[in-house]
């Protein structure tokens, strides 16, 4: 009994070492050797979900990198923005989206749910920190040690494949044919989701947002959030009150500029929180004047709506 | 507390401690710890169902002492009887209500009859199907006095619910289990180290092979009218190292972890995409079962000692009511008949015993014939597993309607990470050629013949630790545990 114990005990040992040495090695690797450039011109870099994703034509705007990626909650926003910004000095300016839907609870899901756990962590663990670690571990132990492995292979084969290119694999402008659109009409019975419930609020969501401020302060960049238009029917629109509250409590020191009510038709919406290549061309469009014109200088939103309509005609 | 999971890990160390090293000086205590660990695990699941359990094990073992008591033939037919028709019962209940109610109204709607069935809002207490069939040959074996009704509670509860194989079997026997039950276990270095190698293997053919494979299957069967013909033959095949990987792989942890507790409990698989024939692949696949139905059903029917017609009502009947175990649902009950059909004229034929050894026995590769042999049964059986995976017995004729299509010949399409599918392709690969170096043994890598120095033997080992590791992704729950 005792020569198995000790055999077992030191295979055991071994296995945990070489776990360890996978798991740790090429992460370390990933993470000194990893690569997130943007154009050298790129002096502005928005970083989002889905909604500044489809908004936000980077090649209709000047100087400008759109850096979203759908179903990205501020948490793995936050290991992206490290990166790019240490990488990319000649970045000045940093937008991050900030619209209704990002308070609520369901961020929490895209955070540690397994589907977005899985797909998002890989990408990212070689450049958390262990608190960051240790959040995901308390909020899903079960599956934070599944998305372990997962993290592991996709380190081990970007180290033995010597690919630690980031570009283009990060998010960008993603084109909904036009095609696709909201009915011309009343498109209410098009939304057959529930209301979210505005009492529940994703606190770590949040505490994130900050941290990407808080980071960009401490580079030195200029911070503004940024919410693009969301048809008047959207499901978490009805947040408004608590947005605005936590916006102006917690986020009262960054600048806000709100696009929610530029005027989009419904053939330039693909649904109620997204654009069409249609409706992103016109808005970009829009945003690349707004620059020009030394909105990101002033962070005057004031004049939004007029010079919103006027595009919109 | 599925077999790969942390918390089963754990749960097997502190058994393991407390039975080597607290409870080791009588067997009764062993047993009693062994039986209480059983009752925990089962009510990890569903603690109500635990019930259920004692409820089985309470009534087989009484009507096992009553048919052992009884001093007439009648009396000792009618105490099995009513073993049987409560067993049955309550396996009726729970797994087939819902689909006699509802096939009887689908049926009395075919005549203009509307009927509303009532339908039970139940689920299935995992492991039915086996502790019940343990069961059944228990007191089967009592009544044909094959063995002594077992008097001690405690040890004949251990044998219904013996933690390894309580949810998914094998379906033991009690001439087989018993007698082990009620011998003083010694703890043997060979036999434990070979256990932890089996678990090994089996946690690498279900958290590796069959969790890989079960994504791409799974994304295949779902979205079955969107894919070609050639994508949907790698659906299916996807399947069959699934369901492979899945249940083989469970049985491996099962008798590995019996091993580390000094038992021995019926092997289950025996290399069975290896067969030559589907006679061959029925006595190499889930052979606790076939067996139980070839000794409890086969052979009291007359099997296949008697005329041609009652051999194919026979086989008919077996491979039906093996479909009919696996679920209440039509794609099994045309699985097992397919199977039937498959297995029917080698039994005609009087092939069926035509290969008994393993194939290419003491060679490397097999003859052409033999390979071709193995490709055709490989094919009727995957052709088989589409009604067994099918959620429908329409979209398993919708599936195969598809495979025969123009289709067929194209390149597979699946909009899927190709580096991954590459990595699972490659990890299959590699599987059958480890399953092939050790197709004669116990289990593919009981002795690892072919990697000759200790060395070579635990790189591995340790190969085989990270490459779990690497490829753990969300827990899929196994496939038997629902029949």
């Amino acid at each position: 009994m005792h020569r198995f114990l000790i055999k077992t005990i030191l295979f055991a040992l071994m296995s945990f070492v070489l776990i360890l040495a996978v798991a740790l090695i090429p992460g370390y690797m990933v993470n000194k050797f990893s690569k997130f450039s943007i154009k050298k011109n790129s002096t502005i870099a928005l970083f989002g979900h889905s909604h500044s994703e489809c908004a936000y034509n980077d090649t209709l705007i000047a100087n400008f990198t759109n850096l979203s990626h759908s179903a990205e909650s501020y948490f793995y926003t936050f290991q992206k923005v490290k990166k790019y910004l240490v990488q990319n000095p000649q970045v000045k300016t940093v937008l991050i989206e900030f619209s209704n839907n990002q308070i609520d609870n369901k961020m929490d899901d895209w955070t540690w749910g397994y589907t977005y756990m899985s797909n998002m962590f890989p990408q990212y663990a070689s450049f958390m920190s262990f608190a960051d670690m240790e959040l995901l571990a308390k909020h899903n132990s079960k599956y934070f040690m599944n998305c372990i492995g997962i993290a592991a292979r996709t380190n081990l084969i970007k180290a033995l494949s010597f690919n630690y290119d980031y570009t283009g694999k990060t998010g960008g402008y993603f084109k909904i044919d036009s095609s696709k659109h909201l009915p011309a009409g009343n498109p209410v019975n098009e939304n057959a989701r529930t209301s979210p419930n505005k009492n529940r609020i994703s606190t770590t969501n949040l505490q994130y947002l900050r941290k990407i401020v808080d980071y960009c302060n401490n580079m030195h960049k200029h911070v503004f959030l940024i919410r693009s238009p969301q048809h008047p029917l959207y499901e978490f629109r009805n947040n408004e009150a608590e947005f605005s509250l936590i916006r102006e409590r917690y986020f009262g020191d960054v600048k806000f500029l709100d696009f929610n009510n530029f005027p989009i038709k419904n053939d330039e919406f693909a649904d109620f929180g997204h654009l069409n290549f249609k409706g992103a061309l016109k808005y970009s469009t829009y945003i690349n004047q707004r620059i020009i014109n030394g909105m990101l200088n002033t962070g005057n939103t004031a004049s939004i709506d007029q010079a919103a309509n006027k595009a919109a005609n | 507390m599925l077999f790969n999971s942390f918390g089963f890990g754990i749960f097997l160390i502190v058994v393991f401690v407390l039975y080597w090293f607290v409870f080791n000086r009588k067997l009764q205590q062993q047993n009693l710890l062994l039986m209480t660990a059983s009752y925990f695990f089962y009510a990890c699941w569903d603690w109500r169902f635990l019930f259920l359990l004692i409820f089985s094990t309470l009534l087989d073992y009484f009507t096992g002492l009553k048919m052992f008591q009884a001093k007439t033939q009648g009396l000792k037919t009618f105490w099995l009887w009513l073993s049987i028709s409560i067993n049955l019962g309550f396996l009726g209940v729970f797994k087939y209500y819902n689909f006699f109610a509802s096939s009887l109204a689908a049926l009395g709607a075919d005549f203009g009859i509307h009927l509303s069935p009532f339908t039970l809002n139940v689920i299935l207490p995992v492991g039915i199907s086996f502790y019940t069939f343990h069961g059944l040959s228990y007191v089967i074996d009592v009544y044909k006095n094959r063995i002594k009704a077992e008097r001690n509670f405690i040890d004949y509860s251990l044998f219904v619910s013996f933690f390894p194989l309580l949810v998914a079997g094998p379906i033991e026997r009690a001439t087989h289990l018993l007698p082990q039950v009620k011998t003083q276990r010694k703890f043997d270095y060979q036999e434990a180290i070979n256990g932890l190698r089996q678990i090994l293997w089996g946690l690498f053919k279900k958290a590796v092979i069959a969790d890989q494979c079960a994504d791409y299957a799974n994304m295949i069967f779902a979205n079955s009218s969107h894919f070609s013909g050639s994508t949907l033959v790698l659906g299916a095949v996807f399947f069959a190292f699934q369901i492979y990987c899945d249940f083989s792989g469970y049985s491996d942890m099962a008798l590995g972890i019996a091993k580390l507790f000094g038992f021995e409990l019926l092997r289950n698989f025996a290399f069975p995409y290896f067969s030559r024939d589907m006679a061959e692949f029925w006595r190499r696949w889930h052979i606790s079962l076939s067996s139980w139905f070839r000794d409890y059903l086969y052979i009291p029917l007359g099997g296949s000692k008697t005329g041609t017609w009652l051999k194919v009502r026979n086989t008919l009947i077996i491979f039906l009511v093996s479909g009919f175990w696996h679920g209440a649902n039509w794609t099994f009950i045309i699985w097992g008949l397919l199977n039937a059909l498959f297995i029917l004229p080698s039994i005609l034929l009087k092939t069926n015993r035509n290969h008994l050894e393993i194939v290419a026995k003491g060679k490397t590769m097999p003859t052409p014939v033999e390979f071709i042999q193995m490709s055709l049964t490989f094919l009727q059986v995957i052709f088989a597993w589409i009604f067994f995976r099918a959620d429908s017995v329409t979209q398993a004729f919708k599936y195969i309607g598809r495979i025969f299509s123009r289709s067929l010949f194209s390149i597979p399409q699946l909009d899927v990470n190709r580096a991954q599918l590459l990595e699972v392709i490659i990890l299959i690969i590699c599987f059958i050629i480890v399953e092939w170096h050790g197709r004669e043994n116990q289990y593919a890598i009981e002795k690892l013949t072919w990697l000759r120095r200790r060395g070579y033997r635990l790189t591995f080992y340790y190969t085989l630790v990270v490459v779990i590791f690497l490829f753990t992704g969300k827990e899929q729950q196994f496939i038997y545990f629902q029949f």
